[in-house]
């Protein structure tokens, strides 16, 4: 067997970390965590960790997605799942700053109405 | 044209040194149905129009020229305005043009009039005519309606183009979402030129539409689109 790297238990203890603080707050029912979120903390940082320490499953992930070189593989994957983060980051946003202008916007017409 | 009530909506920001002039200037001619939507200001924009004996809103937190219109609009209609016309609160639109954006939707039955200043550009800053330039060749590419002034806040609307356009844009992207609008609901429109007085003080305001802000608003414009 390979001896284990440095960077191998660290990336593991982070992953390890991140996945039972979402597991935490998913079986504590703490608001705003749902399955989904849950699955992919598992699939983001499990797959840190699994590639930490089975280097040889980014050839699979490479013949998988059809590529030839591994890195550049676990590059688009990692690209891809930004992208997609930023995406609801950034939607979620947006969605927050239309409900505070509607909020904002109904008081102001409820005082409206009030003075009439 | 006695029995309609027409309404002026004036969203300010930050507006304490002229929004007054800007009041009495309108009922000046001839208008006395105003309504100011304070955008959250810091300074006395909100005392300041109070005092000019007009309908005065406010919005607890700044949230936009684009919703701070809006909300003009939706109180408009509550109050039932039979046209809305929209202008800037920083003394830049000249309210002797009000007549000729109202008269097309009175007498000639069109749903939209906008005031345009790539028409009679005297005074314009070169710089404000590529600007301008650009954001109507976005608004023509994304949303499919070409007009030569598409950043003018100087508009009028029948009651039934406010009933049937609807737009979440809050901040400058607004402007260029009731083009789309407009394209959407197929309303009859028409461009009026205006003229435009370019001051030291609405030159030099932070908030208004510059460079940084231009591409923020065509950030959101494409960001709306795929949201």
């Amino acid at each position: 067997m390979n001896s284990i790297h440095f960077y191998q238990i660290v990336i593991t203890l982070i992953a390890f970390f991140m996945i039972y603080q979402g597991a935490n707050n998913f079986f504590r029912g703490k608001k705003g965590q749902t399955f989904l979120k849950l699955l992919i903390r598992i699939i983001v940082w499990g797959g840190m960790a699994s590639i930490a320490f089975y280097p040889k499953l980014t050839n699979n992930i490479a013949a998988l997605i059809g590529m030839e070189g591994n890195i550049n593989a676990v590059i688009l994957t990692g690209f891809i799942l930004v992208f997609l983060m930023i995406f609801k980051i950034l939607s979620a946003i947006e969605r927050l700053e239309q409900q505070m202008t509607e909020v904002t916007r109904k008081e102001t017409l409820n005082n409206l109405k009030r003075e009439d | 044209m006695e029995n309609l009530k027409i309404y002026i909506i004036i969203p300010a920001f930050n507006e304490e040194k002229v929004i007054s002039n800007v009041i009495t200037e309108i009922k000046k001619a001839g208008y006395q149905n105003i309504i100011v939507v304070d955008d959250g200001s810091e300074d006395s924009t909100f005392n300041s129009a109070k005092n000019s004996g007009i309908i005065v809103l406010r919005h607890k937190i700044n949230r936009g020229k684009g919703a701070a219109t809006k909300t003009g609009m939706e109180a408009a209609k509550l109050l039932k305005a039979d046209i809305i016309v929209t202008m800037d609160g920083d003394g830049q639109h000249n309210p002797e043009d009000l007549k000729n954006l109202i008269n097309p939707i009175i007498n000639e039955n069109f749903d939209v009039v906008l005031g345009t200043r790539l028409k009679n550009p005297a005074g314009m800053p070169f710089y404000k005519i590529i600007a301008n330039w650009i954001g109507n060749f976005f608004t023509w590419y994304l949303y499919g309606l070409w007009v030569t002034d598409s950043q003018s806040g100087f508009r009028a609307y029948s009651r039934y183009a406010a009933e049937k356009i609807n737009t979440r844009a809050a901040r400058y992207e607004y402007d260029s979402e009731v083009i789309r609008e407009i394209y959407k609901y197929k309303l009859k429109f028409k461009e009026i030129p205006i003229a435009v007085r370019y001051t030291e003080y609405s030159m030099g305001k932070m908030q208004k539409q510059g460079f940084l802000n231009g591409i923020k608003t065509l950030i959101k414009m494409v960001w709306n689109l795929i949201s």
